[in-house]
């Protein structure tokens, strides 16, 4: 009995191995299992929790008509707009604030003023300068997205040695040589850990504004899914926003984040 | 450091309010973007519509103070938050904990904890307001996942990164279990869950002010919201720099301090 | 008299990504008389740590049984004190509170295991260092620690899992030499695992040579004491023990 166990359990380490992925996926087989069971006990009535194969029935569905294709893209398009804006602004002014001390003495208040302000707060007033449009939207996403660029960014340039830049310079680097062959490469890994976690709250900020004030997106979709009281619309929704997180997230920007930090050394992050 | 106690160091030294000259720093940017704020809207006669002056927000502020809707609205944001993070703190820890020790039991909770991590807060608005109705339970609620999530993957994180030779040598110095708990385990992932803490409360408070914007009838989000239908662009201010001044005053008065204490005395390294 | 047997003792265990099971320790007996100084030496992976881990009761045991005084051990005790590797000291208490430890896990007051734990620093030659925190302290004041605080619990057994290997050699002489000074004034039962031979000629009264999971050889040191490194880098019984001791590591 226990040889077969024993046998089971190495052909999951081994699979573990050579499938890294596996190790992600497996511990939802047991949640997904118990919210059908739960769904299909009648506890809570269908139009409270619907089970998981309504809402993968409800994915064909919008998937075929093209309504959620085109949501999705709606949302990301949304959010890399915002996100390369944000990078766009943030990284220079992370810049100016990692090199010069005058600069963060004068700036460092005002970002940690306005990033606790945070971007919600700033719907109404958006809503009353470009209503109901694409702007606000796009405003509030680079507004989120901004704050960890930039304090990650001046992190990152305050903790690049100074010996590097001197070395740069004795060796006849002009001064934006130096910025962009040391400080820049040096900065990478906080610019990254920055990136990440402004694309994450970018992401929240997103769906927020879609629930709020939105058109189109999947967090709009969640929100008149509501109006509509139609739940598997609700979950579909937050499935798919959380698998599509998941995934960018986990197989796109930690593993990029890890490769420019393990090369590079230590990264430390502000939130 | 010198361990070498002068009995008259306290005399002759310069008096030092350390504290308060870090505060003069800190707000002389703010104020200078008042008096920039005030010049712009006299200059270019910005439309009271479009954005308020200096003493617009201040005559405001006056207002809603004297007839309590300010407190009113201020109470309700914080009690929620209160509320729903004092819930999840309770519950996430002990679980974070438990699941922590294990580390077969982390390893196979924590992809799943990472991807609620992720929807933390906002996205359960709709659903919040589907299973809970308007008002305290579903914002509360939102409050609560935005920090249970969170706090429990960074407090399973933090306890499975004790490395187990200081369990083990908590072992055979005769710990017991309870003692193995308070003097090793919750120590050891103190860093981690305090990093979890502040996360989290920042997601709740972000959460907390998109939720009060479409499903309440008082708070802050409501009162920014409402004012919107108005034209209000006085309240609106007010009510941003209150929300901005509320979440400095949390984070750089208790979180951060909090956080520097555990990692920066103890030489710890916050595991992510 | 008290002291420690170990009688048949093996460990296997199973590894899943290999797919079978691995016998770290086949077949390992010895006895050790209190106030001995006993080393154990080996290649990597003979088996060496996995003993003293079960002794410590980190691991069961997989048959044979381990004796304290005639008891079975089962589980980690005060009475079998341990210094790691990696000096374990608990990051978050002073120098003072980590040695004072092991007293709070039996009851005493405050005051009492702040007591004891100075007698120990001062023992170590670090009372100045009483209300600093680990971190500020070098690898070789830390090991220190580690070590006076296993023996402010007065343990009837001390295990010392390779404790000088993560310090530079300096240091190292420099801890030996003190290790068999505090030995000789309190004279507790030591265990001393380690692979670097001349430490373990130069500590111990019996060293024990150890190979895939097999006793191979015990010596008895001889040599007289105090040791101290001077004297004995150049004395010819020393080095022609070493060198004996080596070949049989080197042999297994």
């Amino acid at each position: 009995m226990t040889h077969w166990l024993h046998q089971c359990w190495s052909f999951y380490a081994r699979l573990t191995v050579r499938f890294p992925v596996v190790r992600s996926i497996v511990p939802f087989i047991p949640v997904v299992a118990f919210w059908a069971i739960v769904a299909q006990s009648g506890v809570f009535p269908p139009a409270f929790l619907p089970g998981p194969l309504d809402v993968l029935k409800s994915f064909g569905t919008l998937m075929y008509k093209g309504i959620l294709p085109d949501y999705m893209l709606d949302s990301m398009v949304r959010l890399l707009v915002g996100t390369g804006t944000g990078i766009a602004l943030g990284v220079p002014l992370g810049v100016l604030v990692g090199l010069s001390e005058r600069a963060r003495k004068l700036l460092w208040p005002l970002l940690l003023f306005f990033q606790a302000i945070g971007d919600i707060a700033w719907l109404p007033i958006l809503l009353i300068w470009f209503g109901f449009s694409l702007t606000t939207m796009t405003v509030v996403i680079v507004y989120t997205v901004l704050f960890p660029i930039v304090l990650n960014t001046a992190l990152g340039v305050r903790s690049v040695p100074v010996v590097l830049s001197r070395a740069a310079r004795s060796l006849g680097a002009s001064p934006t040589g130096v910025i962009w062959h040391v400080v820049l490469p040096g900065a990478l890994p906080n610019i990254m850990t920055g990136l990440r976690n402004g694309l994450g709250f970018g992401w929240r900020a997103l769906i927020a504004t879609e629930i709020i004030v939105g058109t189109s997106g999947i967090g709009f979709m969640m929100f008149d899914a509501r109006r509509a009281g139609s739940v598997v619309e609700i979950l579909l929704g937050m499935v798919v926003l959380g698998l599509l997180w998941y995934i960018v997230d986990s197989w796109v920007l930690a593993p990029i984040e890890r490769a420019t930090g393990q090369r590079w050394g230590l990264v430390s992050s502000q939130q | 450091m010198a361990n070498t106690l002068r009995p008259d160091s306290s005399f002759g030294t310069p008096v030092r309010f350390p504290g308060l000259l870090a505060a003069v720093t800190f707000l002389a940017p703010l104020l200078g973007l008042m008096v920039l704020w005030e010049v712009i809207v006299r200059f270019f006669e910005v439309s009271p519509r479009t954005f308020p002056s200096v003493e617009a927000v201040a005559l405001a502020s006056w207002d809603m103070l004297r007839d309590g809707s300010l407190v009113r609205h201020v109470a309700a944001s914080l009690g929620r938050v209160t509320v729903g993070t004092v819930l999840a703190l309770v519950v996430s820890i002990p679980l974070g904990v438990a699941m922590g020790l294990s580390s077969a039991v982390s390893n196979f909770f924590t992809p799943l904890l990472r991807f609620f991590s992720v929807l933390a807060g906002i996205a359960w608005i709709p659903i919040a307001t589907l299973w809970f109705g308007y008002g305290f339970g579903a914002i509360t609620f939102i409050i609560f996942n935005s920090v249970f999530f969170v706090v429990v993957y960074n407090t399973l994180l933090g306890v499975s990164s004790i490395p187990l030779s200081l369990r083990r040598a908590a072992a055979s110095l005769g710990a017991n279990w309870w003692a193995m708990l308070t003097e090793v385990i919750l120590p050891g992932a103190l860093p981690n869950i305090v990093t979890g803490v502040r996360t989290g409360l920042g997601f709740a408070w972000r959460g907390l002010i998109a939720a009060e914007m479409i499903a309440t009838n008082v708070g802050l989000g409501y009162m920014l919201f409402t004012a919107r239908d108005f034209y209000q662009t006085e309240v609106i201010v007010f009510g941003m720099i209150v929300i901005g001044l509320l979440w400095l005053l949390l984070d750089r008065l208790l979180l951060a301090p909090l956080e520097r204490a555990t990692i920066e005395r103890w030489g710890l390294v916050v595991s992510t | 008299m008290k002291n420690l047997s170990l009688n048949h003792l093996s460990k296997t265990y199973f590894d899943p990504y290999a797919g079978k099971h691995v016998t770290a320790v086949s077949d390992v007996s010895l006895s050790v008389n209190q106030g001995e100084f006993v080393a154990i030496v080996g290649p990597s992976g003979c088996g060496k740590t996995t003993i003293l881990n079960m002794i410590a009761g980190f691991l069961p045991v997989s048959g044979g049984e381990i004796l304290l005084d005639g008891q079975p051990v089962s589980g980690p005790g005060s009475e079998r004190g341990v210094v790691f590797q990696s000096f374990a000291l608990f990051p978050w208490k002073t120098v003072l509170d980590n040695v004072g430890f092991g007293p709070k896990m039996r009851g005493l007051s405050k005051a009492e295991c702040d007591r004891i734990a100075r007698e120990y620093l001062e023992l170590a030659g670090l009372a100045n260092a009483a209300e600093r925190y680990p971190n500020e302290l070098s690898g070789g004041m830390q090991q220190r620690v580690g070590v006076v605080r296993a023996l402010a619990n007065n343990p009837e057994v001390l295990l010392m899992d390779e404790p000088f290997a993560s310090v530079d050699a300096q240091t190292r002489m420099t801890l030996q030499e003190e290790l068999t000074r505090i030995w000789q004034e309190r004279r507790p039962t030591i265990i001393f695992i380690t692979h670097d031979v001349s430490e373990a000629v130069f500590l111990a009264d019996r060293v024990v040579v150890l190979s895939k999971g097999l006793v191979l050889k015990e010596l008895n040191i001889d040599l007289p004491r105090p040791r101290v490194w001077d004297a004995l880098m150049e004395d010819d019984a020393f080095k022609a023990m070493s060198a004996q001791v080596l070949q049989l590591v080197r042999s297994a």
